[in-house]
């Protein structure tokens, strides 16, 4: 009796190891044929206070998957593949994010990481071309290319870019007293430090420097009451996009009648859905919100999305979910899936490939240091509705 | 000349909102000594169920925010019972770890429930006022005047009525009022309803001015937690002073210090009061 026991388990024991062998060998190499699976990792703030904007990167990105895979995924070099997508939550934190791009390499073996914020992509950098897996970076921080990394892709278009249309518009239109009231994160700060002295080299005056911790502040009347005392024409606010509206919404409130600058994190339709009218935003300037965007995809992508998440999509899931696309085209045309040193090179490839339907914006190209060469364009609130305007 | 008054409004509502977190905080500490860093996620909740039943019952604003009164006290209640009344002979590090547990776990419940998004609560009182160069807004002035009524009505409460002074025995001798009658149970889950409603009312008084968020219970809790320290752990009077203390220091330092610091100011404070009177301002003097 002891004897078949063991002998039972000894059968077990072999044919477990021989399925797990199985199962290696076609993760490896595979019949050419069969479809086999690529992996794509995401490390973001999905959960926590930054919760809400990691889920709307995070949806851009799983509906552009879930669609390939619908569609029967791609094929690179005769081999047919579907995605994977990996995602882990990491805070907002940076380290976090550095850790899960060890643990997507390692345990899941992919090539390609997204990361939406410009403290986990620096972490990340830190070991990216050692461990040779490529930065899909979502932030407008100019530092993250800056450096040289030779495997990121920054997909936003650069904030500082904004700077110079901003400060031309409000000054035209409201004057040069400015009053600097961005969130004060580091974000926030680093926006700040590019418009201060712009302002004030074509001739305007900041009356008025400080920062709001949205994790901190609960009312935002003492802080506007002291900034609106030194009679500013403009106000440079910032932040995720509804506590930036009940700043806007307070300032006027107080009797601000001046315009406001509104840092890219936050989005005109978003902080409109906090104040139920264009009006309170009325001779503001911002980034053009993507539902009144006219690229090629873009209605389509609206649709789709709604159906999908039942709520309007911001930029953030537009861009996510177009550079998954330019991902796919990139490793078709690189012939290889887990080379991120090829997939890189053939960006510009995958660019050039995408789809017609699927521009939900109109990128030409990607720069040198890594950046999707993204048109621009602004957004004005002039009588009570937004006015996109191109940026040239 | 006002602005000074113009701060001081700002510091007045900003300071009766965190009174009343502190009052609730204050009160489970003077009888249960129990810190409960859970008490930021009821004022959390508090916000949520006066938004939910605005938006899906369509109730009027101040029906929504009894319902929510009612609704977080009982999320209070069952809170000690089910949790702390178990701990009640444990070592008190557990009931810390036990009220992170439940802060942890009302902030997934809120973002699996409502999401991550930040929620507006629209206020029926909006309007803008401009009173003798003061510009302020009617729900600010309802904050002001809710929450003195509050406080008022809590006075009297335990002051004046039966059930109300079996909460000031216990938290004088917890063993002493158990040996002339008082349900010392009895006595906790009146407590902690309490704690509750005035969590609710402090959150479903200040969203209008704020939004409703998973994280909107940390805007609040430490601040709560410097309020309680400033004024003694456990006093009544001193987490109403407290928090109008922090609340001036806030907008005053800010206005005329500096509004990077604000925060620092605050602190310094806290070092100030505590080195002055080490059991905080309001610290009942011999037992507890």
């Amino acid at each position: 009796m002891k004897h078949i026991k063991k002998v039972a388990w000894l059968l077990l024991v072999v044919m477990f190891l021989s399925l797990l062998a199985a199962c290696n060998t076609e993760g490896e190499e595979g019949s050419s044929g069969e479809t086999q699976e690529v992996s794509i990792g995401y490390s973001g703030p999905l959960s926590g206070p930054a919760a809400y904007y990691g889920e709307a990167t995070f949806t851009g990105l799983e509906l552009a998957v879930d669609e390939i895979n619908e569609a029967g995924g791609f094929d690179v070099d005769g081999q047919n593949y579907t995605i994977d997508l990996v995602s882990l939550d990491d805070q907002y934190l940076p380290n976090e994010a550095a850790s899960n791009a060890q643990r997507l390499v390692e345990e899941n073996d992919v090539s390609v990481v997204y990361t939406p914020h410009s403290g986990g992509i620096m972490a990340q950098q830190v070991l990216n071309e050692q461990e040779e897996f490529m930065i899909m970076a979502y932030s407008s921080e100019p530092a993250i290319t800056e450096q040289g990394n030779s495997l990121t892709v920054a997909i936003p278009p650069r904030y500082d870019g904004y700077i110079a249309p901003f400060t031309e518009y409000a000054m035209e239109n409201h004057g040069n007293k400015i009053a600097l009231l961005p969130t004060s994160s580091q974000y926030g700060k680093d926006w700040n430090e590019r418009l201060e002295p712009y302002w004030q080299e074509q001739g305007g005056e900041v009356v008025f420097n400080s920062s709001i911790d949205f994790n901190k502040d609960t009312d935002f009347f003492t802080i506007l009451t002291n900034a609106l005392e030194n009679d500013p024409d403009v106000i440079f606010i910032g932040g995720p996009s509804q506590p930036t509206a009940k700043v806007a919404q307070q300032a006027r409130e107080l009797g601000f009648e001046g315009g406001f600058i509104i840092m890219d994190q936050a989005k005109l339709d978003e902080m409109k859905d906090v104040t139920g009218t264009y009006e309170t935003f009325e001779g503001s300037v911002g980034v053009n919100p993507l539902q009144y965007s006219d690229y090629p995809g873009t209605a389509e992508f609206l649709e789709k999305y709604q159906e999908e998440f039942d709520k309007v999509p911001g930029s953030e899931a537009g861009f996510h979910y177009i550079s998954a696309y330019i991902l796919v085209e990139a490793m078709k045309a690189a012939g290889t899936v887990d080379d991120a040193h090829a997939i890189r090179e053939h960006m510009q490839q995958g660019i050039e490939a995408l789809p017609e339907d699927k521009k939900v914006y109109d990128i030409p190209g990607i720069l040198d240091e890594g950046n999707f060469d993204v048109i621009q364009s602004m957004a004005v609130v002039e009588n009570g509705e937004v006015v996109p305007v191109d940026i040239d | 000349m006002d602005i000074f008054f113009q701060q001081l409004f700002n510091g007045l509502t900003i300071g009766s909102v965190y009174s009343l977190v502190a009052l609730g905080l204050t009160l489970v500490y003077g009888i249960l000594h129990i810190p409960n860093f859970a008490h930021g996620a009821l004022y959390m909740m508090g916000g949520y169920i006066t938004l939910t039943m605005m938006q899906t019952l369509g109730l009027y604003y101040w029906l929504a925010i009894f319902v929510s009164i009612v609704v977080v006290g009982l999320i209070g209640v069952l809170m000690e019972r089910l949790v702390f009344h178990h701990l009640r002979h444990a070592p008190p590090i557990h009931d810390k770890i036990a009220a992170i547990g439940m802060l942890l776990f009302l902030e997934a419940f809120a973002h699996r429930v409502w999401g991550a998004d930040y929620l507006e609560m629209a206020t029926p009182h909006g309007q803008v006022v401009s009173v003798f160069g003061i510009t302020f807004t009617l729900q600010r002035l309802i904050i002001i005047v809710a929450a003195v009524l509050v406080m008022f009505t809590l006075y009297l409460f335990l002051k004046k009525t039966y059930m109300g002074m079996t909460v000031i025995a216990m938290s004088q001798n917890r063993a002493g009022a158990n040996l002339v009658g008082v349900n010392t149970n009895k006595v906790a889950m009146l407590t902690f309803f309490i704690s509750g409603a005035l969590a609710a009312i402090a959150a479903s008084l200040s969203s209008p001015i704020n939004l409703v968020f998973p994280g909107m219970g940390h805007l609040v809790i430490l601040k709560a937690f410097v309020i309680i320290i400033i004024g003694g752990m456990g006093s009544i009077p001193g987490a109403i002073v407290g928090g109008y203390i922090l609340g001036f220091t806030e907008s005053l330092g800010a206005t005329y210090i500096s509004s990077d610091y604000k925060d620092i100011i605050a602190f310094i404070l806290l070092v100030l009061i505590l080195t002055i009177r080490p059991n905080g301002l309001f610290a009942k003097g011999g037992q507890s």
